[in-house]
Parts: structure tokens; C-alpha cells; sequence
């Protein structure tokens, strides 16, 4: 369960600090209920996953997480580019807790990510694609309760898009997932729940297609 | 997929211990991958730095320096020298280096500072001991009087880069253009610390002035050292040093507790 209450949120920009990008959302994900996030560029998606996540910390109000949370998967974020995939797998792993099955769990992401002898060059060199490739291996080699995925899937090739959603689907019967996606027809298949974010105020719907339906209405506007 | 025991789930040490080996493995790696022979310019740097300033001592021929050849004078000072700054500039950068690794909230901003600075005081040591062999090995008088004194100035000189590079880096991080101004303040720190120019016959007042300087305590005690025979400075206490250093890191930490989350955001 992850309950998310009363958090503020904004930047400091070059001219000092910027405008609310969260005001006062609140809404608890209850378990097991994979939730997808819909809005405007800008509304605030990632900047929410990412509190979820704890990267960041709101301005104010507080997340509470009562499970096990991944990072936010998604933009290459969280890989250092001078080091290889290899590399970053095993520091993943060593912040993790996991220096006893290290060998394991970089097979297993090894595995997983199927970029070949890539995984042993510096991550710099790799398209936006075999990153995501990487990520997504990384995040699947330790078991969480809760999925962030910022459009984790968005750059990958077919037959990864096809590999990420068998990989989803068999999660969703011990873990859930949170997501940000443009695409509709996958926000459909994964989520039960959707958060319609608006002007920095979240709205959450029991049903996707509501929250979809919702955010359909506000641009037509 | 892989399942594991989650029944004990970690303490806070415990992902802390993990982080920070982890960190000081990843740092080590980037060091020393950061090209073919990467480790061999690690170690040439600095030495062909100190050999080029060498050079151009011993051509406008200053011979002594308050009874110290002029080769074991500058030498000893380049290296104490070298155990602030590295580790003050390693240090200081380390935010901008690791932003990428915010993402995992196991993984703390000040984290990274404190193992870049673990990982740069064990890189000087080296450094500082193959300087030590070669110097000797070529003639000049490296080896100290007081070994446990220069241990004892190093750690200092090493506690002052962390705590210099600890407040910098937050600094840096929040205030804009804060850089530049932190740039001449290491010049100035550079010169006013006696590693290149003798300060010992400086007119009063301002040779009181300078040494409020703690790495100047570090640098001449360094070198009295090593000879006993030294015309230092007076006026040098080494616990000044340390006590400026225990200030610094206490105060950095302070400020990276206070500031924490805003440097997540950077």
C-alpha cells in the first residue's frame, strides 16, 4: 500500500523558485492494484512517480510506502554512461543488499536484457532502446511489490514491447504496477485504476477508462 | 525471476554499509576505466606536474629554502598540497558525477562525497608514497624525521579537503554562479598555503594573516617533518588544522542534512 498524502511539489528554477507542480494531491493505492497515470506534458506525471519512487522528496506533505518500491524505470535514468552494463548491473545489485548472488542476478539482467556483447561496453554507446532494454532487466531482477515504469517501455523494439508486457502480466499476481504511458491501449491492459493529474490537482478514478474518458474531455476543452 | 527471503528486511547501516561499498567499488571503476591506461595517467598526472615545477625551481636556480633543498622543500609541499585539493576538488564535484544515481533512493548526495573522498585518500596515499620512493631513489632527502607527524599532517590535510569539499559542494549545489567565486577561493587558498612560494619572511601584520590559513599549518608542519632542521613558520599548530577540519565537516554535514532534499532536485 502506498498513501500519498497532501503532497506540494516545485522546482527551483534560475529565477528563483517556480510554480506549483503538485498542490495538495492525496490518494491511497490500495494493494495489488496496478494504477496508470494520465495528463498533459507537464501535468506532473513523472514528477509524481517520482515521489512515489522516493528520488525526490515533496515540498510538502509526505509519501508513505508500506511495500517495496522500485526506482522509476525510464529515460535511461539511474545508469552511469561511462561504465558498462555489466557495471551498472552490479552496483544496482550491491545497493540492493545483494553482494552474496551478485553472479545470479547479473546473469539473470544479462539475460533479460538480450544486448549481446553490449553489455560490456560503456552504457554511453547504447541507443535509447538497448537502455530501456537494460533498465527494464535491472528492475525485474529483484522482486518488488510495486512497479514505477515512466514510459519504461516506450523506446523499445516489438519484440521487447512484447517481452516487457508477458513480463508485466506475469507480475501482476504478487506485484503491482504504477505507470505513465501515452498509450492507451497499454495503459488498458495493465492498469485496473487511473489518476487523471490536471492543473496540479490528482484525481483518482476506481477505472481506467474514466480516467482516460476524463483527460479526453479536458482537451477537448 | 529469482525469489529471495524478504523476512528480515535491511537496517538503515546495513543499505548505508551496502551503498557505500558499493559507491566506493563504482567510483574506483570509473577512475580507473576511463580510458586504456587510465591508472598509469592517475599516477602520471601529478608527477609530471611536480616534475615541470621542479624543473622550473631549479632553473632560476633557488637553491635553499630555510635550510631545505629546494627539491625536498617544494616536493614536500606539492604532495601535502595534494592531499587537500584532490580530495577538496573530488569531493566538491562529486554531486554533479552521481546526479544519475538519485534515482535509487538507497542512495544519499552525501554519500557520494564521503566515498569519493575515502577512494581519493587512499589514491594520494599512493601517490605520496611513489613520489616518496622515486624522489629518494633520485637523491632527494624525502624521508622523514618524524613519520608519524606526516601521518598525522596527511589525515589532517586529507579531514580539511572532506570538510572544504563537503560545504563547497552544497554551496555549488544551491547558489548559482557560486562556482566561479569557489574557483579564486582556491587560488587564493593555493597561494596563501606556502606550497610554491616561501611565505616564513613575509612582513607582520600579514604574515598573521596568512595563517589563518589551516592548510598552511598542514604544509609547513609537513616540512618540519620530514627535517627538524626547517626554518618554518612560527607560529604553527597542527590542531588548528584539525580543529578547522572537525568545524568544516561538521558544518558540511549539517548543511547536508538541512539541505537533503534540495540537492535531490538538482
Amino acid at each position: 500500500m502506498i498513501i500519498v498524502d497532501n503532497i506540494h511539489k516545485r522546482y527551483k528554477t534560475n529565477h528563483g523558485l517556480g510554480k506549483w507542480v503538485l498542490q495538495g494531491v492525496s490518494f491511497v493505492i490500495p494493494p495489488k492494484v496496478s494504477v496508470g497515470l494520465v495528463g498533459r506534458n507537464g501535468a506532473g506525471k513523472s514528477t509524481l512517480l517520482r515521489l512515489i519512487g522516493g528520488t525526490d522528496q515533496p515540498t510538502r506533505g509526505h509519501v508513505e510506502r508500506l511495500c517495496r518500491v522500485s526506482w522509476p524505470m525510464g529515460f535511461g535514468g539511474g545508469l552511469q554512461g561511462s561504465l558498462t552494463g555489466r557495471q551498472n548491473a552490479k552496483f544496482v545489485c550491491r545497493i540492493h543488499g545483494h553482494e552474496e548472488d551478485i553472479e545470479d542476478r547479473v546473469a539473470y539482467i544479462e539475460d533479460y536484457a538480450e544486448i549481446g556483447a553490449a553489455f560490456d561496453e560503456p552504457v554511453k554507446t547504447y541507443s535509447s532502446g538497448m537502455k530501456s532494454r537494460l533498465q527494464f532487466g535491472l528492475s525485474l531482477a529483484f522482486d518488488f511489490d510495486v512497479y514505477i515504469s515512466d514510459e519504461a517501455t516506450a523506446s523499445g523494439d516489438a519484440a521487447f514491447k512484447q517481452k516487457a508486457s508477458a513480463a508485466f502480466k506475469s507480475l501482476i499476481d504478487r506485484s503491482s504496477i504504477i505507470m505513465v504511458s501515452h498509450g492507451e491501449s497499454t495503459l488498458r491492459e495493465f492498469c485496473t485504476a487511473g489518476i487523471f493529474l490536471d492543473n496540479g490537482k490528482a484525481h483518482w478514478f476506481d477505472d481506467i477508462n474514466d480516467a482516460l474518458n476524463a483527460y479526453k474531455e479536458s482537451r477537448q476543452k | 525471476m529469482i525469489n529471495y527471503d524478504y523476512a528480515h528486511p535491511r537496517t538503515s547501516l546495513s543499505i548505508t554499509l551496502s551503498v557505500w561499498y558499493a559507491l566506493f567499488l563504482r567510483e574506483a571503476v570509473t577512475r580507473l576505466s576511463a580510458g586504456r591506461i587510465a591508472w598509469v595517467w592517475l599516477l602520471a598526472e601529478p608527477i609530471i606536474s611536480m616534475g615541470v615545477m621542479l624543473f622550473v625551481f631549479t632553473v632560476i636556480r633557488m637553491r635553499v629554502v630555510g635550510g631545505m633543498t629546494t627539491e625536498t622543500w617544494l616536493l614536500i609541499g606539492l604532495v601535502s598540497y595534494l592531499m587537500f585539493s584532490r580530495t577538496a576538488a573530488q569531493v566538491q564535484g562529486a554531486l554533479n558525477a552521481n546526479k544519475a544515481l538519485f534515482v535509487y533512493r538507497q542512495v544519499k548526495p552525501v554519500d557520494t562525497l564521503l566515498m569519493r573522498a575515502a577512494l581519493e585518500g587512499v589514491m594520494s596515499v599512493l601517490i605520496a608514497i611513489v613520489i616518496g620512493i622515486g624522489g629518494t631513489f633520485f637523491g632527494v632527502e624525502l624521508i622523514p624525521e618524524e613519520p608519524l607527524t606526516v601521518v598525522i599532517v596527511f589525515l589532517g590535510l586529507w579531514l580539511m579537503g572532506l570538510g572544504y569539499g563537503l560545504v563547497t559542494s552544497v554551496a555549488a549545489g544551491l547558489i548559482p554562479k557560486v562556482g566561479i567565486v569557489l574557483g579564486i577561493v582556491s587560488k587564493v587558498l593555493h597561494l596563501s598555503s606556502g606550497v610554491i612560494l616561501p611565505l616564513a619572511h613575509i612582513p607582520q601584520p600579514y604574515r598573521n594573516w596568512l595563517l589563518f590559513n589551516p592548510v598552511l599549518h598542514g604544509i609547513e608542519s609537513a616540512r618540519l617533518a620530514v627535517s627538524p632542521t626547517y626554518v618554518a613558520m612560527s607560529g604553527l599548530d597542527i590542531s588548528y588544522l584539525y580543529k578547522c577540519a572537525a568545524v568544516a565537516i561538521f558544518f558540511g554535514l549539517a548543511l547536508h542534512r538541512r539541505f537533503a532534499n534540495k540537492l535531490l532536485a538538482l
